[in-house]
């Protein structure tokens, strides 16, 4: 095996337009998009606007939470008192993005979903499990108070700067995360070319390798996995640009990028050792086969739209639950924006799960195929 | 070794094989000789499990032969008619690469992988990539990814298409020398100048079957000719013509541009018998020579047409 992968991973290094223009074309766009829209730090993002309406047993608790809020980032949230009737006219007209009600149980109502109602989601879970936290202390070790609310502010200033702190809010971050994506997906055109050179009805060179005693199985593992080795390393040479040299500000851990883009390099790989496996088709079909779903999946993440992906998600959003560019968009979203490891782990899996299906599907493919001409 | 029933293979409406049968025995270099079209290669490739068949069994090694029987593949070696290596590799990197398909352990390969570069006379070349390579040293190399593992049965489709004469004579003594080794050989061609000179054993193909078989000797046994007279630069009149078609032994006679065939059948003396006719006749001519049959001459006369039509 190790030595199918030496040799595999060899064809493919010398082999300039099957590792040039994937690492290359990434670079380029990804270069095009920072003079277009800036670095990441440089958004400027606007102070969401929310309407706090009066119910008739006020919670003083939550208004001094909101006050807190404005105080730790004035730029975060601007709250207008007003009574129901304006308010849910100004949300009507989009003036405000959504209304807290300040009875006993506080609560929230919004209009849409984006990263403005995100943020005041986010303010009001985080208040329901500091009371949460509160009430807990004070049945358990009423003298720790104190204690536990320190630590509480802490946790809330932290979470300000990281989430919501509004430095990596930037709707131009979906492009990058888009463009990471599409980086991803180029894999397939390594994978493609692999599993050409398994077809026995289109290259001599498969033709041969397939009247040999070793098992396709065998075969098509060591074609993927030298495919991703190459496909992941143009990935976080991906990375690496636009973080380290271009300066962007993706804050997130590092760890979990680089777990993402190694699932998303996978994915990449996958499809297109499955297209490429299709005995059917020519070539040149195949080719824009995958030229399509690369394109059109980057398309849907985001690449040329940044609101594509929303509009996706509240017309057809499983679209986004199955699009692999997507889902690494998303999980990149998920370390760098709203920190949701749910939601990150979710896609990942999702990315291995389709990956082993491509893979197998693959190996069935070709496992037994005898052509009707060569 | 290698037994071939009834198979039959369509494309279409075209029948590429048309029940064929074969037996191949160990030891043998058997050739398998036809014009382009005949069929050879499409038999190659039902026998290696690559072509879906529509009628007819193949077994290999006492086998039924399919795309999983790994057993069997480890023992064949392929040497195609497109040369199929990796451009982007080198020419040890290659065979390296190839026989690594076959054995697994690293110094049995290594000794292996260096028997085939002296084998192919590629020992010069070993660090250049196969685009530098000449026509005759890539087809080498084809064979070298061929047969480094020493197989026991080879088969060469075509192995010495495009190649220089100098190449070609190392082609042919490697595979003889090869099969003095211990592996059987199928190998097939139209060039019947190499089936002749290197197989013990022949089927000729036309069409999808095979018209005949046996060693070259019991091949031109099953015809009328038994030599081909030619007489260049001759200036003949109908009666002349008339009285040669006379002669004994003569049974096909063909006068174009001056240039006069005979086919006789295999009795001596017929150019004897010709020249004292033209001598009595006062006919003068050019250059004169006889030939025995060839496989060509098999082929046109059982099908009436030439091998390479």
């Amino acid at each position: 095996m190790l030595h199918l992968i030496k040799y595999n991973i060899l064809v493919k290094l010398r082999n300039f337009n099957m590792t040039f223009w994937p690492l290359v074309f990434p670079l380029i766009l990804g270069t095009f998009f920072f003079f277009a829209f800036g670095n990441l730090n440089d958004a400027d993002f606007e102070t969401v606007q929310v309407a706090l309406v009066r119910e008739t047993t006020s919670n003083p608790l939550f208004d001094f939470y909101l006050e807190q809020v404005q105080k730790s980032d004035s730029d975060l949230i601007n709250i207008h008192e007003l009574t129901e009737q304006k308010a849910l006219t100004a949300l009507k007209n989009k003036e405000i993005s959504g209304i807290y009600y300040t009875g006993m149980t506080p609560s929230l109502t919004i209009n849409a979903h984006g990263i403005p109602e995100s943020i005041l989601q986010s303010i009001l879970e985080s208040y329901n499990n500091s009371l949460h936290t509160i009430r807990t202390i004070l049945k358990t070790h009423p003298s720790g108070l104190l204690n536990g609310l320190t630590q509480m502010i802490d946790t809330r200033n932290l979470v300000q700067e990281v989430s919501l702190g509004g430095k990596t809010i930037d709707g131009n971050s979906q492009f990058f995360y888009a463009l990471i994506a599409m980086a991803c997906l180029y894999g397939c055109f390594i994978g493609f070319g692999s599993a050409i050179t398994l077809q026995a009805n289109l290259t001599a060179l498969a033709a041969r390798r397939c009247v040999t005693p070793t098992h396709k199985l065998k075969l098509i593992l060591s074609e993927q996995i030298a495919s991703f080795l190459i496909g992941y390393a143009d990935v976080i040479i991906l990375l690496i640009y636009l973080r380290n040299i271009l300066k962007l500000d993706f804050q997130g851990q590092i760890g979990k990028m680089l777990l993402i883009s190694l699932f998303g390099s996978l994915i990449g790989v996958s499809i297109g050792l499955f297209v490429g496996s299709l005995s059917k088709m020519s070539e040149g079909i195949k080719v824009s086969v995958i030229l399509a779903i690369s394109m059109v999946c980057s398309f849907l993440s985001g690449l040329m739209n940044s609101s594509m992906k929303d509009s996706v998600e509240k017309h057809f959003p499983i679209i986004n639950r199955i699009n692999p560019a997507a889902l690494i968009s998303d999980a990149f979203y998920c370390i760098n924006v709203c920190d949701d490891p749910t939601r990150y782990y979710r896609n990942v899996l999702t990315l291995a799960v389709m990956s082993a299906a491509l893979v197998f599907a693959s190996f069935l493919l070709i496992r037994r195929n005898r052509y009707d001409s060569i | 070794m290698i037994h071939i029933e009834n198979l039959v293979k369509r494309y279409g409406d075209l029948v590429a094989l048309n029940h064929l049968s074969l037996d191949i025995h160990e030891g043998e270099i058997f050739g398998l000789l036809g014009p382009n079209g005949s069929g050879k290669t499409t038999a190659i490739n039902c026998l290696l499990s690559l072509l879906k068949y529509d009628k007819g069994t193949i077994e290999i090694f006492g086998q039924p032969m399919t795309p999983d029987n790994y057993q069997a593949k480890q023992q064949i070696g392929i040497v195609l008619q497109n040369v199929a290596v990796f451009d982007e590799l080198t020419v040890y990197e290659n065979i390296d690469y190839f026989c690594g398909l076959y054995v697994s352990d690293k110094k049995k390969r290594k000794k292996l992988v260096d028997d085939a570069v002296q084998f192919a006379g590629l020992e010069d070349y070993c660090k250049m990539r196969p685009k530098k390579l000449s026509g005759g040293l890539l087809r080498r190399l084809n064979i070298a990814c061929g047969i480094a593992h020493k197989p026991r049965l080879i088969i060469m489709d075509e192995p010495t298409v495009a190649v220089d004469p100098q190449s070609r004579n190392k082609i042919l003594e490697g595979i003889q020398k090869l099969n003095a080794q211990g592996s059987t050989i199928i190998y097939t061609s139209h060039y019947m100048e190499e089936i002749e000179q290197i197989c013990t054993r022949i089927a000729i193909m036309d069409h999808g079957r095979v018209i005949a078989s046996g060693t070259s000797e019991e091949l031109k046994k099953m015809i009328k000719t038994g030599e081909t007279i030619t007489v260049e630069a001759i200036l003949l009149e109908e009666k002349h013509l008339r009285d040669i078609r006379s002669l004994p032994h003569v049974f096909d006679l063909h006068y174009e541009n001056q240039i006069l065939v005979l086919r006789c059948t295999g009795a001596q003396h017929n150019l004897i018998r010709l020249l004292n006719y033209l001598q009595s006749q006062d006919i003068t001519f050019g250059r004169v020579f006889s030939e025995l049959p060839t496989l060509n001459d098999v082929f046109l006369e059982i099908t009436g047409k030439q091998l390479r039509d």
